[in-house]
């Protein structure tokens, strides 16, 4: 980040069949036309950390033994403590972040990550959408359709009077994504 | 006894479906659960609908959002379209918002679909101070002025105290003052009070951070209403909770004072099944 803060990024995904990933599938495959094409569904809950960071094996570490994080029995969590990590999406899913607007910080993380390390860091919440379409779709336009509720037949992730969502191709998550500017333009579209 | 039938719309994860058939028999309906397998169709043999509170398909993706896309609902939107009584609880209530039911109506020019189909609103997650995620209280709401029929036995400024059990019950609109315009049209039947009447303008009388303290919704013509309280939970006397006073604390405290069974008379809740009673049955209220 431009103002020195160090960024980090924890995928946290079931290890089990996701009910609410198979529901969104048949839902979206079955009621909406941008759906129909539509291959597999996942969905993974995202944190952000901004703010002095330890290592990547200690960060590790600290998401393993909080239960504000996740929960190492029933999810896998894959943390990226820079750009160049790998993140947990295939090339060919579109992947939809949807935050809930002015309620993403999760103030207990953050107490409790202040509690063990002593660092004040930020901690933010979204769930990813990975959407996989089959050859040939366009996945990039269809999964913005998905993405924005707007009647019973038209979008299902993000309802966009208390939620925002924001788009990426190709597997790879902006860095930062969830800390940036609410505003939703054109360029921010598929 | 108006002999209306009555279906209470259950999707799986729904869990007030049984208290709620009670409260609506009660007021003298026929009511009767009608599970999500059968054939959407079958709807158009009832007169009204309500859709109760729970889980519905586990609150995934969002509260209410599956069980919006089901074909149940385009045919309530067809039913309630002339003019069937349609009242949604709690998750109820994140159904027909979800499915464009609540507020219904024009909000500006469409893009691509029906303006009576847009989805206008949210049920977005509690704004509490200090605390997230779901909440439980009894709270005061204040009738309003509206062409609800579910309200309609009730004078404007009644205050009614209700039970509230939810994680996602914020009216929200992306669209500034939305809210305010809706309340200003008369399709606000209920606001969150404080006891002695005023708007709850902060936690805990406004237990979740609604805009302009909106408790229930309905459509312009007042016959599909948005409901987060819990009406079928407060159907006698006896449920009114302890921390509520006033005229209803009053007849709670000598009713089960008398233990002669008058604890179980008509609860504050009950003023909405019999309004849709009186509704479905041309009784004036």
């Amino acid at each position: 980040m431009s103002d020195g803060r160090q960024v980090a990024q924890a995928y946290v995904e079931l290890l089990a069949e996701d009910p609410e990933a198979e529901s969104a599938l048949a839902i979206a495959r079955g009621r909406l036309a941008a759906g129909r094409r539509l291959r597999s569904v996942r969905r993974v809950r995202v944190f952000e950390l901004t703010g002095t960071l330890p290592a990547r094996a200690d960060m590790e570490g600290l998401f393993h033994r909080s239960t504000r994080f996740y929960n190492p029995a029933k999810e896998r969590c894959t943390v990226r403590a820079s750009e160049r990590d790998p993140a947990p999406f295939a090339p060919e899913e579109a992947l939809v972040l949807v935050l809930d607007r002015g309620l993403e910080r999760r103030p207990a993380g953050e107490r409790w990550w202040k509690h063990e390390t002593g660092e004040k860091v930020e901690v933010r919440e979204g769930t990813v959408w990975a959407l996989a379409f089959e050859p040939g779709e366009d996945a990039a336009a269809r999964a913005g359709e998905l993405a924005e509720l707007r009647d019973r037949r038209h979008g299902l992730f993000a309802n966009p009077h208390f939620q925002d969502w924001r788009p990426a191709a190709g597997g790879t998550p902006p860095w930062p994504w969830l800390e940036r500017p609410r505003k939703r333009g054109k360029e921010d579209r598929p | 006894m108006s002999g209306a039938r009555v279906a209470v719309v259950q999707f799986p994860g729904v869990n007030c479906e049984a208290e709620t058939v009670r409260a609506l028999a009660r007021a003298g309906l026929e009511a009767e659960v009608f599970r999500w397998t059968r054939p959407a169709r079958e709807l158009a043999a009832f007169d009204a609908y309500v859709l109760p509170g729970g889980f519905s398909w586990q609150d995934r993706v969002r509260a209410g959002a599956l069980a919006a896309k089901d074909p149940m609902l385009d045919e309530l939107a067809t039913r309630a379209a002339d003019g069937a009584p349609v009242l949604g609880i709690c998750n109820g209530a994140q159904v027909l918002v979800e499915a464009g039911l609540v507020p219904g109506g024009s909000d500006g020019p469409a893009r691509g679909t029906g303006p009576d189909e847009r989805v206008q609103l949210a049920l977005a997650r509690n704004r509490m101070p200090d605390r997230t995620g779901y909440h439980t209280r009894w709270v005061w709401c204040r009738v309003e002025e509206t062409p609800c029929p579910f309200t309609r036995g009730l004078e404007p400024g009644t205050l009614l105290p209700l039970p509230v059990a939810h994680a996602e019950g914020r009216f929200a609109s992306a669209k500034k003052g939305r809210l305010e315009s809706l309340v200003e049209a008369g399709q606000a039947p209920l606001r969150y009070s404080r006891p002695d009447g005023a708007l709850a303008d902060s936690f805990p009388d406004n237990p979740n951070g609604s805009e302009a303290a909106v408790a229930a919704l309905c459509n312009a013509r007042g016959n599909v209403l948005a409901l987060m309280p819990h009406p079928e939970r407060a159907s006698t006397l006896g449920q009114v909770s302890r921390t509520m006073g006033g005229d209803w604390g009053v007849r709670r405290d000598r009713a089960l004072a008398a233990a002669d069974g008058s604890a179980f008379g008509d609860g504050p809740g009950m003023a909405f099944f019999h309004g849709l009673a009186q509704h479905l049955g041309g009784v004036p209220a």
